[in-house]
C-alpha cells in the first residue's frame, strides 16, 4: 500500500457509467486510490495533494479545466494527462484510453505511467528512515509532544510535523502507540526505556 | 459490478456477496429463505424495501452511494441498523479477534516481548472501540432520536431545548479516522514488522478477520458520516426555522 501512496489516480468525467467502469479496471490492478469526479473543479476538494497526480480525463475536459486544476493543486509538481478517447474510433496512443479498450490494456497503460513516476522519484521513497526521522522517533515514543521535540532537535514544530509524516508513509504506521511498537521490532529503542502501559 | 434490486432472488445476492451474510442478519432477515426475492422477503418480514436494497448495495459496492435516496429513510431505521451493525461487532466480532489472537500469540514457542507488545495494542484499540461505539448508543444516538421527535411534536421542543441547551451533532462528530488508523497499524505491524516465530495458519486467521472487521466498519462510518449526519443537520436547521 505504500510504495505508490503518494500518487493519486483522478478519473474525471460526467458520464457514471465511464466513471464506475474505470474504477472497476483500475482499483485491483494500482496501488493508488482512484478518485472519481464528474467536474474538474470537483478537485478543489483535494487541494492538499502533494504527490504526483495522475489524470483520465476527455480532451474537452482538459481544455476546460487544466489550467484550472494546475492552480487548485498548487503543491503537485507533476501532473500527467491521459486521454479518455470516447468515440467509436480508436487512437493508438500510450497517452490516451479508448472506449473499446480491454480491461488489461488500460490498466497497463495506466501503470506504465505511474511507473514513470516512481523513477523520477528519487531516493525519498525508500523505506529506510533517515538518522533525522530515527531521533524524532525515538523522542516520541518518550512521549514528547511535537513542541517539545522540535525544541529538543533546534527545529520547527512544522518540521517535526513533516518529519513525522514521512516516517508515516515510510512505515505505513500512522498512531503514536503503533509507531511505539515499530521503533521496538526494529530495535530502534528498547523496551526498557518506555512505559508500556503509557506508550502503547 | 453488479447492483441488487427488489427483484434479485437472495440466494444469489449471497452466493455472490457472502460478505453480506452480517448484514442481512442485522436488517432482520435469517437464512433458510429458499428461492425468495427481496420483494418477497421484505413483505414477509415488514421491512422497508428499498432501505434493504439500498444497504446491501452499499455494502457490496464501495464505489457506489446514492446518498440521496438513502436520506428519505426514517433516522429511526438508520439508527437500528447502526444499534446492530454495534451489537454485531461487540457480540461476535471482538470475542471472535479475542480468540483468535489468543490463539496466534500463545502458539509462539517462547512467550516474548513482542508478542506481549501486540497484545497490548490490541487491548488499547479495543478498549478505544468499545467506549467509542458505546459512546454513540447512549449519547448520540438518544439525542438524534429526541431531535427527530421535536420536529414530528413540536409540542416538546422546550422541553429538549432545556435538555440539550445550545447543542449540536458537531459536538458529537467524532473522528472515525482514529480508529481505522490503530486497525491500519495493528495489521502493518503484524504483515510486516512482526518476527514471524508463530504459526502462520493462526495469524493468517487473525488477520483474516481483522480484514473482515475493517470492512465492515468502513462501511459502518460510510454510513453515519454519509446518511445519519446530513440528516441530522438537516433536522437540526428545521429545528432552527422554528424558533
Amino acid at each position: 500500500m505504500n510504495s505508490n501512496q503518494n500518487i493519486s489516480v483522478v478519473v474525471i468525467c460526467q458520464s457514471d457509467m465511464v466513471l464506475s467502469g474505470l474504477f472497476e479496471i483500475l482499483k485491483s490492478s494500482l496501488a493508488s486510490e482512484v478518485i472519481l469526479l464528474h467536474r474538474g473543479d470537483e478537485l478543489i476538494d483535494y487541494a492538499a495533494m502533494s504527490g504526483p497526480v495522475l489524470i483520465l480525463a476527455t480532451s474537452e475536459e482538459q481544455e476546460k479545466s487544466s489550467s484550472f486544476i494546475r492552480q487548485i493543486l498548487t503543491s503537485v509538481q507533476n501532473i500527467h494527462f491521459i486521454t479518455l478517447h470516447l468515440n467509436f474510433d480508436s487512437v493508438y496512443s500510450n497517452q490516451t484510453i479508448n472506449l473499446f479498450d480491454a480491461p488489461t490494456l488500460i490498466c497497463y497503460k495506466v501503470n506504465e505511467i505511474l511507473n514513470s513516476f516512481l523513477s523520477d522519484q528519487n531516493k525519498d521513497t525508500d523505506t529506510e528512515l533517515t538518522r533525522r526521522e530515527i531521533e524524532v522517533l525515538q523522542l516520541l515514543t518518550k512521549g514528547y509532544s511535537n513542541k517539545e521535540i522540535a525544541d529538543q532537535l533546534f527545529v520547527s514544530t512544522h518540521t517535526v510535523i513533516s518529519h513525522r509524516k514521512n516516517i508515516s508513509e515510510k512505515t505505513g504506521i500512522k498512531s503514536a502507540s503503533g509507531l511505539t511498537m515499530y521503533a521496538i521490532l526494529k530495535k530502534i529503542i528498547d523496551v526498557s526505556d518506555i512505559n508500556p502501559d503509557e506508550l502503547i | 459490478m453488479e447492483l441488487f434490486n427488489e427483484n434479485s432472488k437472495l440466494a444469489s445476492v449471497i452466493h455472490k456477496d457472502h460478505s453480506l451474510l452480517p448484514v442481512i442478519n442485522r436488517l432482520g432477515i435469517k437464512l433458510g429463505f429458499g428461492d425468495k426475492t427481496i420483494r418477497n422477503i421484505c413483505e414477509e418480514n415488514k421491512i422497508d424495501l428499498n432501505f434493504f436494497v439500498e444497504t446491501i448495495n452499499v455494502f457490496h459496492y464501495e464505489a457506489y452511494f446514492p446518498e440521496k435516496r438513502l436520506l428519505d429513510f426514517p433516522i429511526s431505521m438508520v439508527i437500528d441498523y447502526l444499534i446492530k451493525t454495534h451489537q454485531y461487532y461487540k457480540d461476535y466480532l471482538i470475542p471472535e479477534n479475542d480468540r483468535l489472537i489468543e490463539l496466534f500469540l500463545s502458539a509462539s514457542p517462547d512467550e516474548n516481548t513482542e508478542n506481549e507488545l501486540v497484545r497490548k495494542f490490541y487491548a488499547r484499540f479495543k478498549e478505544e472501540f468499545v467506549i467509542h461505539i458505546n459512546f454513540e448508543e447512549r449519547e448520540m444516538f438518544p439525542f438524534i432520536l429526541e431531535l427527530n421527535e421535536v420536529i414530528e411534536n413540536r409540542a416538546i421542543r422546550d422541553q429538549f431545548t432545556k435538555k440539550y441547551p445550545s447543542f449540536s451533532i458537531e459536538s458529537f462528530e467524532k473522528e472515525h479516522s482514529n480508529m481505522d488508523d490503530k486497525m491500519d497499524d495493528l495489521k502493518n505491524i503484524i504483515i510486516k514488522y512482526l518476527p514471524p516465530n508463530y504459526d502462520q495458519n493462526r495469524g493468517n486467521a487473525f488477520l483474516t478477520n481483522l480484514f473482515l472487521f475493517e470492512k465492515d466498519l468502513k462501511n459502518h462510518s460510510r454510513i453515519e458520516d454519509h446518511i445519519l449526519m446530513p440528516k441530522v443537520k438537516q433536522l437540526e436547521k428545521l429545528l432552527e426555522s422554528y424558533e
